[in-house]
């Protein structure tokens, strides 16, 4: 089975939401804001509760802030 | 460093005072060679007791201490937000489970000690340290998976 990764954008979303902070995020989103460092890091994958929480903290669907790519294409 | 890493650190550093004093008290026991049950029953309870009123209030001074810390740098009150969200529940998980091989891995020990004809007093003994650092690589994995991001 081809190896994929969840991938986000929430770095750039952040900074079109008039530059919220990560600490805003958090606070909107329930979350620590280490957990939104980790989650812009890549280094951790969101349960599907909080995909969609952040995706609502943005107003956007859940398939413009998040993706399952190819683990080859990100490297 | 966050709440969490601030708390699972005051763990640590109880958890290896409690196996200090520990190792401290039953070494020169394993020393004399001379297994006195009474001495032993003592100490054991001793370390159970201490170690359950280190993790209560060991919580609560931290708790108090952080808020009372966060209060004076932000120059106001207001509730800290010491949650815990899923990602701290996943690293509590996978600490959990570093403890738990740590331990099946110390009783096992301790259980072979006693087949090759070590007193049982020794294999309680056994038992009771690598339950303690079974605590302290719990802890220990947790502060490593908070500082690699996950």
């Amino acid at each position: 089975m081809e190896k994929r990764q969840v991938r986000n954008n929430i770095r750039k979303l952040r900074f079109l939401n008039n530059e919220m902070t990560q600490e805003q995020l958090a606070e909107k989103t329930g979350v620590t804001r280490q957990t939104i460092i980790a989650l812009e890091g890549g280094k951790y994958a969101p349960s599907l509760e909080l995909a969609f929480r952040i995706a609502l903290a943005f107003g956007l669907p859940l398939t413009e802030v998040f993706s399952y790519e190819l683990e080859e294409e990100t490297k | 460093m966050s709440y969490q890493e601030k708390n699972i650190t005051v763990s640590l550093i109880s958890h290896l005072f409690i196996l200090t004093y520990y190792l401290a008290n039953l070494f020169p026991i394993v020393q004399s060679g001379e297994w006195d049950a009474n001495e032993l029953y003592a100490l054991w309870a001793i370390v159970i007791g201490v170690n359950i009123l280190v993790t209560i209030i060991g919580s609560i001074l931290t708790n108090i201490l952080l808020t009372i810390v966060e209060a004076i740098r932000s120059q106001k009150y207001e509730d800290p937000r010491f949650i815990t969200d899923e990602r701290d529940n996943l690293i509590e998980l996978k600490g959990i489970r570093v403890s738990y091989i740590t331990f099946s891995v110390g009783v096992l020990i301790s259980v072979f000690a006693f087949i090759f004809g070590q007193p049982p007093l020794l294999m309680i003994s056994l038992i009771f340290v690598f339950s303690i650092l079974a605590e302290i690589a719990g802890d220990i994995a947790q502060i490593a998976l908070y500082r690699r991001g996950l």
